[in-house]
């Protein structure tokens, strides 16, 4: 059976991170040397975070194209069992039917197995390493030689504030103890 | 299936269309209220009683942080707070509100120790009295667990409905997800996690009813003919109500960073409190020290909270007034369904009435008549066993009205 293109273009990938992680990924690895190393190293370490968010992305694309292949199947059993094997346009809705009800049931059982649950923690967890990284490097590189206030900064403000709020609360409850015992 | 159906679906796509070309206009949360306590974000909401008397104790409704409270009051012939209020009992409800960067520190023992515990105390002053009634929905029910738990000595009743306490079910989707999140990581990227996150993880529950079929069933409902105006009277009000639900399911406020972390981590993927492990501020939450009447409200056909995450509640506690009620509805439909106003709320209220009355001396207390559950004979029942028979009753009556 001759191969789909999706497969192909499966089997490209593979072959082309293959291919990097031997070559590209080693030299992206390499300890940054010389007055810029730490400036060097952590743009590096934004390739090497994206290679990473893109390999995620390929593995749950390409399990949800093989999801959806699966469902179009039965799809098209269904069609030569229920609809005698015959879409007219008179016939859309039955079709409509049977199109959602199987790519539903068929995308929820995926939706509950091992593989969606590790795909989706793998392509999250990296998706979150990919935009931390972006935004380290927006504060660093633009907002903070700009003198611009910097999420990090305001968030250790908001840390100030809920302390000292919460210290406020605790200290009138208190004092509304201590008045309630006089 | 003929050219004479395919015109027809076309007329009503294009009433549909029509309809919602001019807006209708809706408002949601309609009974009235007032605010009698604020704090940060947090809003204490009193609803005027319907009735010139009413039951002695007080109902809090908590609901959850994930989506607003409102759908328990989303239209007038389908509010829960309506008819709760219409059968006699004075209601308050927490309005968490939308919390923004400056929360993102909030932690669960700010939401249950902080504004729960100062919100019960607060009617408790208004009302004069010991203890209230707390009914608790979603996970706003597993923090009412929490802090029946943590302050027992506040709490009159405990009303959970469709409230997760154990989180290690594989018959819930979120529950077998959670698992293999890195809640760390999106903590500290986003901070406060935004609402839509949350909102593509519960689309993506079942993607193609949820974004497709849906909208194509609204057009599909519309019916008969532009000159019929009693009908285009009810199509008027189905795209309302549609849009009122629609206005609800993605109204999700941002969660507060560290009490996500806390929700996610200890009870999703650890399980803590049914384990009786879980700590707030330093404290373990033991739920054998819920001791006051619990009825325990589940949904059959609940995708989000299977049955099975809130079945063990009743073994866990040391409450020997206890009931379970289980309905055939699903999640949202068992505050928004036809069921809702006919048999839960009269089924909660009346549970209720008999547990919410005073002793004489001002506080709270049971009539004089002890009050040991819906019969002896139960008492000895696990919950398991009373739920298998509701279920079973459901079955008989659905084969009889076929």
């Amino acid at each position: 059976m001759e191969k789909s293109n999706f497969e192909s273009t499966q089997e490209f990938y593979d072959q082309w991170i293959n291919m990097y992680k031997a070559t590209m990924g080693k030299l992206i690895e390499m300890p940054a040397v010389g007055p810029s190393r730490e400036k060097s190293e952590k743009m590096m370490k934004g390739v090497s975070t994206f290679v990473n968010l893109y390999a995620a992305g390929m593995d749950t694309s390409s399990n949800l194209q093989k999801v959806f292949m699966e469902a179009m199947q039965k799809v098209q059993e269904k069609i030569q069992t229920e609809m005698d094997g015959e879409i007219s346009p008179e016939k859309y809705k039955e079709f409509y039917d049977i199109w959602i009800q199987t790519y539903s049931e068929t995308f929820k059982d995926f939706a509950k197995s091992g593989h969606f649950v590790s795909d989706l923690g793998r392509l999250n967890a990296h998706l979150m390493d990919f935009q931390k990284y972006n935004r380290e490097m927006l504060e660093e590189n633009c907002l903070k030689p700009m003198d611009m206030p910097t999420k990090t900064e305001i968030d250790e403000i908001n840390k100030e504030l809920y302390t000292l709020k919460k210290t406020v609360k605790e200290l009138a409850t208190q004092i509304k103890e201590l008045k309630g015992n006089k | 299936m003929n050219e004479l159906t395919i015109n027809t679906d076309f007329d009503k796509f294009k009433q549909g269309m029509e309809l919602m070309m001019k807006p209708p206009e809706f408002s949601v949360a309609t009974t009235p209220s007032e605010i009698i306590y604020t704090e940060d974000k947090m809003k204490l909401i009193h609803y005027i009683p319907a009735l010139a008397k009413t039951h002695p104790v007080p109902i809090l409704i908590v609901y959850a942080l994930v989506n607003r409270y409102y759908i328990l009051d989303l239209q007038p012939d389908k509010s829960v707070i309506k008819k709760l209020l219409g059968e006699g009992f004075d209601v308050y409800v927490i309005d968490w509100g939308y919390p923004s960067g400056a929360d993102r520190y909030l932690t669960l023992d700010d939401y249950v120790n902080g504004y729960l515990h100062n919100s019960v105390v607060k009617i408790k002053e208004r009302c004069g009295l010991d203890k209230i009634t707390l009914l608790g929905v979603c996970q706003g029910g597993t923090f009412s667990i929490m802090y029946s738990a943590l302050h027992p000595e506040n709490v009159q009743n405990l009303v959970t409905l469709v409230s997760p306490v154990n989180f290690d079910s594989n018959k819930g989707i979120l529950n077998l997800w959670a698992k293999g999140l890195d809640v760390d990581k999106i903590v500290d990227y986003y901070g406060i996690v935004p609402g839509d996150f949350l909102n593509s993880a519960f689309l993506l529950l079942d993607p193609f009813r949820l974004m497709i079929d849906k909208y194509v069933g609204m057009f599909d409902r519309i019916e008969c003919n532009p000159e019929d105006t009693t009908c285009q009277v009810r199509n008027e009000d189905y795209i309302t109500n549609f849009l009122r639900m629609e206005k609800w399911i993605f109204d999700s406020p941002d969660q507060a960073g560290e009490t996500f972390r806390q929700f996610m981590k200890d009870c999703y993927q650890k399980n803590l409190l049914i384990k009786n492990e879980m700590i707030l501020n330093g404290k373990k939450i033991n739920l054998k020290n819920i001791t006051m009447p619990v009825l325990n409200v589940m949904a059959e056909f609940d995708h989000l909270v299977p049955n099975d995450a809130s079945i063990p509640l009743a073994d866990a506690i040391s409450s020997t007034d206890k009931d379970t009620l289980i309905f055939p509805t699903g999640h949202i439909g068992i505050f928004v369904g036809s069921k809702s106003q006919k048999e839960v709320c009269p089924k909660i209220a009346a549970w209720l009435k008999p547990r919410s009355l005073l002793n004489g001396k001002g506080n709270t207390g049971s009539s004089n008549e002890e009050i040991t559950g819906s019969g002896n004979e139960e008492k000895t029942e696990s919950a398991k066993e009373n739920l298998n028979k509701q279920r079973k009753q459901i079955r008989r009556e659905r084969v009889n009205k076929k």
